[in-house]
């Protein structure tokens, strides 16, 4: 008797263990495909906000379908919630995320609902239904950069920045080596605004970059102040999350541009065809992934400028060129990446130094 | 003959009158905002089923309405209890802020075991709320100093060195993101039932301990001896300024304690805008519950009601979320103006000359 319980056990165990197998093969769709967006400021933001309401408009064409969408749901777990609970209650099966401190909350709900499909734009967890996705802003920043050092006359450039934190540090080191690549003398004085959309401070920030002989200014955060600034001041500047020529047409030079929808398309459609298995760690797209692009070149830069920015583009758009490439050094003289290596993807989240060039106060 | 109407400034309302003039202007609101929403796309058949039936009587809803009341119960009551002494406590958020520090600090330094990790964690919480309250308010007292503006000033401070934190000593070091790390299960507030927050409770214990500081403590005697008049108060032998001291303190604590609410009931962890939008909140809840705590608890139902069903409209009607704000604002105006109404009468004369 004890055998034959013992025995069902192991049968039991066996079965168990078919289904987990079946279920790591990956992740499919119960139901149609449908579609919602949380949005985390409104759609007319004029940057990060903005750029996923264009590029959801696009996949609605791309894809055939209608994407739904939340606007303004702050990142707090008793706002995301039910915001979540009710698409999913009327149907919708793949939720899209679009904001850093929507991480834990989105995690919890991947695991209340496994069958509904989670991505989050700079989230930071993952798990069999849930995929975390950003872009490697600096690539597009390191093109933007070259525009910066290209259109200077004095070779000092300014940087309006948002906090001190990986994500921030990487744009702000490959700003100043794509500035140098133009101008070996280039160097980028930085000021931290401690807030990602604060048009007041990101203001007096310009002004005093300005002040001090920047005559370009470059920015990672969330308003097109500094380029309004820019151009108030006769200098310029180069834009981020969307093509800042909309505000500052005789400032901006370049803008570093998210394009979701090349991205997102791919990575729906995989969704929608099943057995989806997303990345453990997250998705951090290159600009051939389509994370993000430039939008390039305004005034003050000639035709060979230009064609020696394209050129870089090509070469980041097939894959070609690293960035963050050894032989890489900080401003101490430690060593980041050996020849023939690449800064590793958790250096470069973890990123608190800076390369020859850079002037912070951090 | 000359018929004229008088207005006149009313001595006594009996409660239930108070009631059902606010209750009134309250039905009010909510019907000049069904118009609005209704003019702006959203089939009127529909509203009652989304405001009420399907965000009150849906488990799912209740449960997120009860989740986002909490702290807003705490920051309500909190307002209540400042307002009251007459202190315009605009700090709520910084108090917020150094409570959700306070406790997490305890998680960062693992003081105490796991069995009173929580209990240590709600008393830094309250201790570390009061403490941002207590630099104003003795401000106030000692030099007169105007504690709108001090409060207020204040919020920038813990809001920057809550960032400070973040970006800083604090970060989680699993991935340098702007977060502290994850509380353990044994920091954060238990749930019971169906996932429903232990802070609901705490928030109600709290209402009726604060309904007893001021209806039945003699504390809540002299303040209300404060709150209308500081002046007669002080010549009848009342302690003014520690009957102020003692309630913005309370009032600190418990904002403190709805920091906590936040970190340790909602996110699991000190993240760098839990606060937003609190501070408004509760001065909005305390306002429209014109100080009382259990009209504070109601009222804070009421926005977390509004707040989930405006998510609602907005998920399926594509309502933009300043129409929710619109609201907001059009039932604080309706209950705003109806003060006019328990305050004064208008009587019709009949005119001699």
């Amino acid at each position: 008797m004890k055998k034959l319980i013992l025995s069902a056990c192991f049968a039991l165990a066996g079965l168990v263990g078919l289904t987990t197998t079946a279920h790591a093969e990956g992740f499919t769709l119960k139901g149609e495909p449908k579609i919602a967006m949380l949005y985390i400021s409104p759609t007319n933001d004029g940057g990060w906000t903005q750029a996923f309401e264009e590029a959801r408009q696009r996949l609605e064409k791309e894809l055939d379908m209608k994407i739904q969408y939340v606007e303004s749901v702050p990142e707090s777990a008793s706002a995301i919630r039910p915001a979540v609970e009710r698409f999913i209650k009327r149907g919708t099966n793949i939720i899209i995320g679009t904001a850093f401190g929507y991480s834990d909350t989105f995690k919890s709900l991947s695991e209340d609902y496994p069958d509904v499909a989670f991505l989050n734009g700079s989230g930071t967890t993952n798990g069999p239904n849930l995929l975390s996705y950003y872009g490697r802003t600096y690539e597009s920043q390191y093109l933007c950069g070259m525009a910066a050092g290209a259109a200077s006359e004095t070779g000092k450039l300014g940087f309006v920045a948002a906090n001190p934190f990986g994500q921030v540090n990487w744009t702000i080191n490959a700003y100043a080596m794509g500035a140098r690549e133009m101008n070996p003398d280039a160097t980028v004085t930085v000021v931290y605004t401690g807030a990602w959309n604060d048009p007041t401070k990101e203001r007096s920030a310009t002004k005093a970059l300005i002040d001090q002989g920047a005559d370009v200014i470059g920015q990672h955060v969330d308003t097109p102040t500094p380029q309004l600034v820019a151009q108030e001041n006769g200098v310029y500047g180069t834009g981020h999350h969307r093509d800042f020529r909309e505000f500052a047409p005789k400032a901006t030079v370049c803008s570093s541009v998210w394009v979701w929808d090349r991205f997102l398309k791919n990575e729906l459609e995989k969704i929608i065809a099943g057995n989806w298995v997303p990345e453990p760690h997250g998705a951090l797209l290159s600009m051939e992934q389509g994370g993000t692009d430039i939008a390039c070149c305004g005034p003050n830069i000639d035709k060979e400028e230009e064609a020696k920015i394209m050129a870089a583009r090509d070469k980041l758009l097939k894959g070609e060129l690293k960035v963050y490439a050894g032989p890489l050094k900080d401003q101490n003289g430690n060593v980041h990446a050996e020849a023939g290596e690449v800064v590793s993807d958790g250096d470069l989240w973890q990123m608190d130094w800076f390369v020859d060039g850079v002037i912070t106060q951090q | 003959m000359n018929r004229r109407y008088a207005l006149e400034v009313r001595q006594q309302m009996a409660w239930y009158w108070q009631a059902l003039i606010i209750a009134g202007s309250l039905i009010l609101g909510l019907l000049v905002s069904g118009t609005i929403l209704v003019v702006a796309g959203v089939p009127a058949g529909e509203l009652l089923n989304e405001f009420v039936i399907l965000t009150l009587f849906d488990a799912q809803s209740l449960q997120s309405v009860l989740f986002q009341a909490s702290p807003l119960i705490m920051v309500g009551l909190a307002g209540c209890l400042a307002f009251r002494a007459k202190f315009w406590n605009l700090g709520l958020e910084g108090q917020m802020i150094f409570g959700a520090i306070g406790a997490t600090a305890i998680t960062m330094w693992d003081i105490g075991s796991p069995a009173i990790r929580l209990p240590l964690m709600m008393a830094a919480a309250m201790a570390c709320g009061l403490l941002w309250a207590i630099a104003p308010v003795l401000l106030r007292l000692k030099l007169q100093v105007n504690e709108i503006v001090s409060t207020l000033m204040l919020n920038y401070i813990a809001i920057n060195f809550l960032l400070h934190l973040m970006y800083g000593a604090w970060k989680d070091p699993k991935d340098a993101f702007p977060y502290s790390p994850k509380y353990e299960s044994f920091e954060l507030l238990p749930e019971f039932g169906d996932g429903l927050s232990m802070s609901i409770p705490i928030a109600i214990v709290i209402a009726l301990v604060v309904l007893w500081f001021i209806n039945i403590s003699r504390a809540g005697l002299y303040l209300r001896f404060v709150d209308k008049s500081p002046q007669v108060a002080r010549s009848v032998g009342v302690p003014v300024a520690k009957t102020i001291l003692l309630a913005v303190l309370f009032s600190g604590a418990l904002a403190g304690l709805a920091g906590l609410m936040v970190a340790a009931g909602q996110e699991g962890r000190l993240t760098h805008s839990f606060y937003v939008g609190y501070g408004f909140s509760g001065i909005l809840i305390a306002f429209l519950a014109r100080n009382n705590p259990i009209a504070a608890t109601c009222a804070a139902l009421l926005i977390a009601t509004l707040f989930v069903a405006g998510r609602s409209l907005q998920v399926f009607y594509q309502i933009p979320f300043a129409m929710v704000q619109l609201i907001q604002a059009v039932l604080v105006i309706c209950v705003a103006s109806s003060d006019f109404f328990i305050r004064h009468r208008i009587r019709r004369v009949q005119g001699g000359e």
